[in-house]
């Protein structure tokens, strides 16, 4: 690694953009981001930033329960966040459908099968601060360049 | 110049807003990190019947154990199992549960193996009740300490004949 990569890692690390992406849930994972930017929690004190598109977004927060419909969204968004990116898991239903699984149209099945995910963040809606962690380590993984998605380009490059 | 003095003190100097760690206190009474106290558990069920996403399930260890199990990743924190469990080993602590790795293992999933005993009249393999809940109902010296439900409930019927009918007293051994 150079010296401007390692600049631009520590950058990443230290402001990294999020976006939101809700693949079916009851919106109780996703009412706790709004605190968590709010002054209460003040996501801004780690340098995170919302933004709307996943084109500008370095991490993306997955809440909710995971559908037939929401799994081809999931990887269409997720498609469209470059590289190296990182996924964070708010809540118990990407682990394993929650209350949901067994629903006829809910996989029913963690969201690791549908894309690789980094950091787990546990809770049935998380604490804003659980999330605000889950996010730190997430950066934390893209600046070490050891999240899934970064590992997986590098032994792509390999073979 | 100024730019320059920007991006040097952004990456230079720590946050200056709120600390990481300054955070707004968790409510008391938050339903958090679930804990299980296996000397309390007797492996009724009611914990695995009352929760809706079949967060906890059991495993048996034929005559030797019970093993509670308990998925975080699978838990809606309402609280049910600790409310119905009859002798309170479940509790919902005010821990914010951190964050994790995988949902396979890494802290998500509790294992707590409760042990049999065998009868001290019987022999036949047995959750023991609680020590307190012992306490309560028989003393400390009592020899019902260490019987299985069945004997149990033939030492309360046999107590019961023989107030019934005293001379039955006598007859009553500790065999079956
Ligand atoms: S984990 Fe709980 S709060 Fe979050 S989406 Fe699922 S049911 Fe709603
Ligand atoms: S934890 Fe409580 S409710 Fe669950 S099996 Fe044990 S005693 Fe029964
Ligand atoms: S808190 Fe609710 S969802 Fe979680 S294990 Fe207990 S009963 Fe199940």
């Amino acid at each position: 690694m150079n010296l401007i990569e390692r600049v631009v890692a520590i950058s990443r690390r230290r402001s990294p953009w999020i976006c939101r992406l809700n693949a079916g849930s009851c919106n109780g994972c996703d009412i706790e981001i709004t605190p968590l930017l709010s002054p209460r929690y003040d996501a801004e004190q780690l340098g995170v930033e919302l933004h709307g598109t996943p084109k500008h977004a370095d991490i993306v927060l997955i809440s909710g329960t995971l559908t037939l419909r929401s799994r081809e969204a999931i990887l269409d968004i997720y498609a469209q966040v470059p590289n190296p990116k990182a996924v964070v898991a708010l809540g118990s239903c990407p682990a394993s459908g929650n209350v949901f699984a067994g629903s006829p149209l809910v996989l029913s099945e963690s969201l690791d099968s549908v894309v690789p995910v980094d950091v787990w963040v546990p809770g049935c809606p998380p604490r804003p601060q659980a999330i605000l962690d889950g996010i730190a380590r997430a950066a934390k993984l893209l600046e070490d360049g050891a999240t899934k998605s970064q590992l997986q380009n590098w032994l792509g490059r390999l073979s | 110049m100024a730019m320059l003095k920007t991006i040097l003190g952004n990456l230079l100097r720590p946050s200056r807003t709120r600390d990481p760690a300054d955070m707004p206190d968790v409510p008391p009474v938050y339903r958090g990190a679930l804990a299980h106290d296996a000397a309390r558990c007797t492996a009724c069920g009611t914990c695995a019947f009352v929760c809706a996403p079949k967060a906890i399930s059991f495993t048996q260890d034929p005559g030797v154990s019970v093993s509670w199990h308990f998925f975080i990743g699978q838990c809606s924190f309402c609280g049910l199992c600790a409310q119905n469990c009859p002798t309170q080993a479940i509790s919902l602590n005010a821990d914010v549960p951190a964050g994790m790795d995988s949902a396979a293992g890494d802290g998500l999933r509790l294992e707590s193996v409760v042990h049999l005993q065998p009868c001290t009249r019987c022999g036949a393999a047995h959750v023991p009740l609680p020590d307190a809940t012992m306490a309560v109902l028989w003393g400390t010296e009592e020899a019902e300490r260490g019987y299985c439900p069945d004997c149990r409930r033939w030492a309360a019927s046999a107590r019961l004949r023989s107030a019934f009918v005293p001379a039955a007293a006598e007859e009553v051994h500790h065999e079956r």
